[in-house]
């Protein structure tokens, strides 16, 4: 939470400096209104707080992912953008208890795309909410997961 | 010193730089219970990552637990060889650890 307060701190007092980098790169949107995206616990909250869920469906995101996961602790997920002027891509695996794994900025210069790895607990969506300029773009994909990521 | 929790590669070709990273790290989402004591297992994941170029931020991400142990990270950005790079993370119980690396020739 110290993280949130930092960034809120740094969108209000709007300081310059490589330490509020982060915060100035923010959209502010979902600080703005208040809830945090990373706690919500259903995809239409998440999407509610990051302020997209009028977001459009759009054949110009790749979600590269793949069909069957053996292993949900650790699957490899690449997400593209070529919607121009993209600044965010969001990452969503709808049926985790928090459904948001990551928000990605890119500054200037930077190619929207991003590679990682991330936990699936069972068989999911994986959703991408691409940001650009006021408006929202969205894409999905089905991941099965024969065996659960999250443990115990 | 002490090694460093953060392997990192960045690789210039076509004015495009590489950056691929691998980060030590155990991500606990909070949510799992500790198979013997049934105790919950507190969350510990690292929660914001911040890459740099020449000391101007190129990328920055938030992450929750449900990114995977030893997280992954592969980007690009323009810039060229020479350029210096840095990959920095913070976890949610205030752990941080950062490295600068410069970029070489693919």
């Amino acid at each position: 939470m110290e993280r949130r307060s930092f960034l809120r701190g740094c969108v209000v007092v709007g300081a310059t400096g490589a330490a509020c980098s982060t915060g100035l790169l923010a959209s502010g949107a979902a600080i703005a209104n208040g809830s945090d995206p990373f706690e919500a616990t259903s995809l239409d909250a998440v999407l509610k707080a990051l302020g997209a869920d009028d977001a459009q469906t759009s054949n110009q995101i790749k979600i590269t992912a793949p069909k069957v996961a053996e292993n949900g602790a650790s699957v490899p997920v690449a997400i593209s953008s070529t919607i121009q002027g993209t600044t965010e891509i969001m990452t969503i695996v709808s049926t985790n208890p928090k459904p948001l794994a990551a928000r990605n900025r890119f500054g200037k210069g930077a190619a929207p795309s991003v590679s990682s790895r991330l936990k699936m607990g069972k068989t999911t969506e994986v959703i991408a909410v691409v940001r650009a300029g006021d408006m929202h773009y969205t894409a999905k994909t089905e991941v099965k997961v024969t065996v659960g990521g999250c443990g115990g | 010193m002490e090694k460093s929790t953060i392997k990192i590669r960045v690789k210039e070709k076509d004015g495009e730089i590489q950056l691929r990273a691998l980060i030590k790290h155990p991500m606990e989402t909070g949510l799992r219970k500790d198979e013997i004591t049934g105790e919950n297992i507190p969350a510990h994941y690292i929660d914001n990552v911040v890459v740099e170029a020449n000391g101007v931020t190129v990328f920055s991400a938030d992450w929750s637990g449900s990114v995977s142990k030893n997280p992954f990270l592969l980007i690009k950005f323009d810039g060229s060889e020479g350029d210096k790079v840095k990959l920095a993370w913070k976890d949610n119980v205030g752990n941080s650890d950062f490295i600068e690396k410069t970029v070489g020739k693919k």
